[in-house]
């Protein structure tokens, strides 16, 4: 973090539903028209990618756009327990945390920038309303179904050296991967996750970036260049910074936060 | 139970939760207890646990602090270039600070994780603030995560103590469909750890000794908590051995063991036994505390989903 850049903790949303967020508050002569709002991966993965993007929101913040982090309602620091995670609430409070930055920052333009889960609430938050011009969409989710088939095998792989949990620590109403519980309902949710399937009216400019060799990337790439956004997709070799590291390392990467910085800044001069 | 965001430090750029329990009448004299980091993860810890306990003990009436040091998570880097293990210290004993002016606590319970261990225990020994330290998981060495033996030495821990005794195993040496390769990596340094050189007791396990032995003598509550599975609970054991049994006659070091779980607590059933067991000690350090059961704080153990719920969705 710059000397300069301004990093504001808080609670915001409604009292039953506290959401936390850092608000990052680039200094007024350097302040863009457009502020950025960070949607974040959910369980493990929201773990292994805070690093990367709290340095992302601070190389954005050091472009001049205002950068609102925020977790989800039953994740990270908001209120709630992780079981109560449901798609629907994730989607309200990402339009909870639009309407938080445009007080904040009185910008009228807004970036979703979202990773994994992230990317995918980000293009669903889009479809639904009329006012998201700008999108990046950092490997995201776009088959619910295959990133739940990819959640159980790394489970699996993961229990390898270690004792296993017997058959009944688990009960029908959620599965655990990896010390985060997912619910039925939100298992239900995330299988109808199909990207490749969304429309949306306001969009103008869209990046993704993709590390990940996916069977669907061909789908999602042709599914976005048929709207009528400007679409601008990128395949870079860097690393998953999602998945555990075998050392507890957490992984920051600089190439890709490079490519959202100056396709954000390229977008909004 | 409220949850507050907070900047404290000498320049006011240490972030962090602060969660005050329901009301603090007749909590008073309860210290605070504050969590550090576990390693470079930030303030909410692998799987969320620091969240639960923070919540738990905040139920039980105690003011909690979670923060992240300079550099991790939300909290930026420091300028002054100083080290990590005094920088550390010195940031824990802000947070004392913040909260002895903004709470009014006196006295202080650390707790953390891996390295945040490690700081727990630095500064319980220079801070007689400290009246608890409860590590989880300590490690031995500053710098044993980055050993390039760390995942063999994991798989030996596992094979030695779990998989010797698991029939499942067995039949997947014997059909051949066992990694063979993991497996005589993992007793080459077993046996390489038997060697008279690799035994030697290291100045750290001197050091640690004399500590545990001046904070017991101070009156200070220290438990060590480890994984089963994880193999620091050998290293404690062979860096104190006959130390720590002497230390724990005198009732002030607790060793407990949390039986079939991992570094990490990465299963919802580790992290239940993990905060019901640092529930119990609190409980056992803290008497006045008593009256509020186990029982009868299920409200932030995991509940089973009942029915699905509306939230005003899309």
């Amino acid at each position: 973090m710059k000397p300069d850049e301004k990093v504001v903790p808080f609670y915001f949303g409604p009292p039953d539903k506290r959401l936390f967020a850092c608000y990052h508050e680039p200094p007024l002569e350097r302040r863009r028209q457009c502020a950025v709002v960070v949607c974040q991966p959910v369980g493990h993965e929201y773990i292994n990618s805070h690093r990367a993007l709290r340095q992302l929101a601070s190389r954005l913040c050091d472009a001049g756009f205002p950068v609102l982090r925020f977790d989800y309602y039953g994740c990270g620091d908001s209120s709630g327990n992780a079981e109560e995670g449901r798609i629907p609430q994730w989607l309200e409070d990402i339009s909870t945390a639009i309407s938080e930055v445009r007080r904040r920052a009185g910008a009228v333009q807004i970036c979703l920038i979202g990773l994994r889960v992230g990317g995918a609430l980000a293009m669903m938050a889009v479809a639904e309303r009329a006012d998201l011009e700008n999108l990046v969409l950092w490997d995201p989710v776009v088959s619910g179904k295959r990133y739940l088939d990819g959640l159980l095998r790394l489970r699996k792989e993961m229990l390898r050296f270690r004792p296993k949990p017997s058959s009944t620590q688990e009960t029908l109403d959620y599965v655990d991967v990896l010390g985060f519980p997912l619910s039925r309902f939100l298992q239900a949710e995330l299988k109808n996750i199909n990207l490749s399937a969304i429309g949306w009216s306001s969009a103008k400019n869209v990046l993704v970036i993709q590390t990940d060799q996916m069977s669907d990337e061909v789908d999602l790439q042709e599914h976005l260049s048929q709207m009528d956004a400007r679409f601008e997709y990128q395949r870079l070799d860097a690393p998953q910074i999602w998945f555990p590291t075998s050392d507890g390392s957490l992984v920051v990467p600089r190439q890709i936060l490079h490519s959202i910085v100056s396709w954000t800044s390229r977008v909004h001069p | 139970m409220r949850e507050e965001a907070v900047f404290f430090g000498e320049v006011k750029s240490l972030i962090g939760i602060v969660t005050d329990p329901p009301s603090r009448n007749g909590n008073h004299y309860k210290p605070a207890i504050i969590l550090l980091n576990p390693g470079i993860v930030h303030r909410v810890a692998p799987g969320r646990i620091y969240v639960r306990i923070a919540r738990a003990l905040a139920a039980m009436g105690f003011v909690v602090l979670r923060f992240d040091f300079s550099g991790i998570g939300d909290s930026p880097v420091r300028y002054d270039n100083l080290p990590f293990d005094k920088s550390t210290v010195r940031e824990t004993q802000d947070a004392m600070h913040f909260l002895q002016t903004t709470r009014g606590a006196e006295r202080f319970i650390l707790m953390g994780g891996c390295s945040g261990a490690r700081v727990s225990l630095q500064t319980a020994s220079c801070d007689p603030r400290v009246v608890g330290a409860f590590l989880i998981n300590l490690q031995m060495s500053e710098h044993d995560d980055q050993s390039s033996d760390q995942i063999s030495r994991t798989a030996a821990f596992y094979y030695w103590n779990f998989a010797l005794f698991n029939l499942k195993s067995w039949c997947k040496l014997l059909t051949g469909t066992a990694d063979y390769r993991k497996i005589l990596r993992a007793l080459g340094f077993q046996a390489r750890r038997q060697l008279p050189s690799a035994r030697k007791m290291p100045p750290e396990s001197v050091q640690l000794a004399a500590k545990l032995r001046m904070l017991a003598e101070r009156g200070v509550c220290v438990a060590f908590l480890y994984a089963e599975s994880d193999p620091r609970l050998n290293d404690l054991r062979e860096a104190l051995g006959r130390e720590l049994r002497q230390l724990r006659a005198l009732a002030r070091v607790r060793v407990e063991i949390i039986p079939r779980s991992d570094h990490n607590f990465s299963s919802l059933h580790d992290q239940d036994k993990l905060l019901k067991k640092i529930c119990e000690l609190i409980d056992a350090i803290t008497p006045a505390a008593a009256d509020a059961t186990i029982h009868q704080r299920q409200d932030w153990l995991p509940r089973l989903v009942e029915a699905p719920t509306q939230h005003g969705g899309k």
